[in-house]
């Protein structure tokens, strides 16, 4: 994986298993969008509460705003999912696009982080008899895509 | 109740018409939207995403982010609670962990 910036455009070049494997992930947090029960706390996290002393109040917000919420990550992420490349190559984004899967990362990063429970002071080396060990190098492998693209998009 | 999340009403800088303001009741006390520390978006996200909804420059969006990182929290914008539901609601679409409350 590559990010870089030409003629205005940010470049995310990926290899074939990287390809495939966003395609796995994007699937994956569709269907988790659709079906996840209120209390998990991923969908705690996706959505979380607007008011933190006043349940009624989160309640009722969230009534109003949770549905059109979901459907823009719906939406944003199926975008990205019809932008991947089948097999090796490049997604090329205009500005927009690069908004776009910046927000869709962080959806992908803040389900699965939330799923491995991270830490900030996580130790970035990962035990391979852990038995989370591929899901935390994926979510590392997509910090390192995040981080790359945040910091083109931010050069201009 | 919280308030609606249609967009504020376009009446500052005018005058109202002498009606309106023989109705209309106490302006709304200022409300604030805090954004909460997580272990999950990186700082270099979370600084963009405050240049891009509030337009802040990069070394105001660097400072409210280095608060939310160090003290766990910052606020980030204040104004009608209607307004803050509006920008809570645009935090959480960039999957910031975001509450507006009233100022203390």
């Amino acid at each position: 994986m590559r990010v870089i910036r030409r003629r205005g455009h940010a470049r995310i070049r990926l290899e074939s298993v990287e390809s495939g494997l966003l395609e796995t992930l994007l699937d994956d947090l569709e269907g988790a969008l659709r079906t996840l029960p209120d209390e998990d706390p991923v969908r705690q996290r996706l959505f979380p509460a607007a008011y933190r002393d006043d349940d009624t109040a989160a309640a009722e917000y969230r009534s109003l705003t949770e549905e059109s919420l979901r459907e823009d990550r719906a939406v944003r992420l199926g975008e990205c999912r019809a932008e991947l490349p089948s097999g090796a190559g490049e997604v090329d984004l205009d500005d927009g696009a690069a908004q776009r899967w910046l927000t869709v990362l962080t959806d992908l990063r803040l389900a699965i982080g939330t799923r491995l429970d991270v830490a900030e002071d996580d130790d970035p080396a990962i035990d391979p008899a852990d038995p989370d060990a591929q899901l935390r190098a994926i979510y590392q492998w997509l910090t390192a895509l995040q981080d790359s693209l945040v910091h083109v998009v931010m050069r201009g | 109740m919280p308030g609606t999340l249609s967009p504020p009403q376009k009446t500052a800088g005018k005058t109202l018409p002498a009606e309106d303001v023989e109705t209309s009741v106490a302006p709304d006390q200022p409300w604030i939207t805090i954004v909460w520390n997580d272990p999950i978006n990186l700082m270099s996200y979370v600084t963009h995403v405050f240049m891009t909804v509030f337009g802040y420059a990069k070394p105001k969006a660097e400072k409210l982010m280095l608060d939310v990182h160090h003290r766990g929290r910052a606020v980030v914008s204040s104004g009608t609670r209607e307004r803050m539901e509006l920008d809570v609601n645009t935090l959480h679409g960039y999957g910031l962990w975001a509450t507006l409350q009233r100022q203390d």
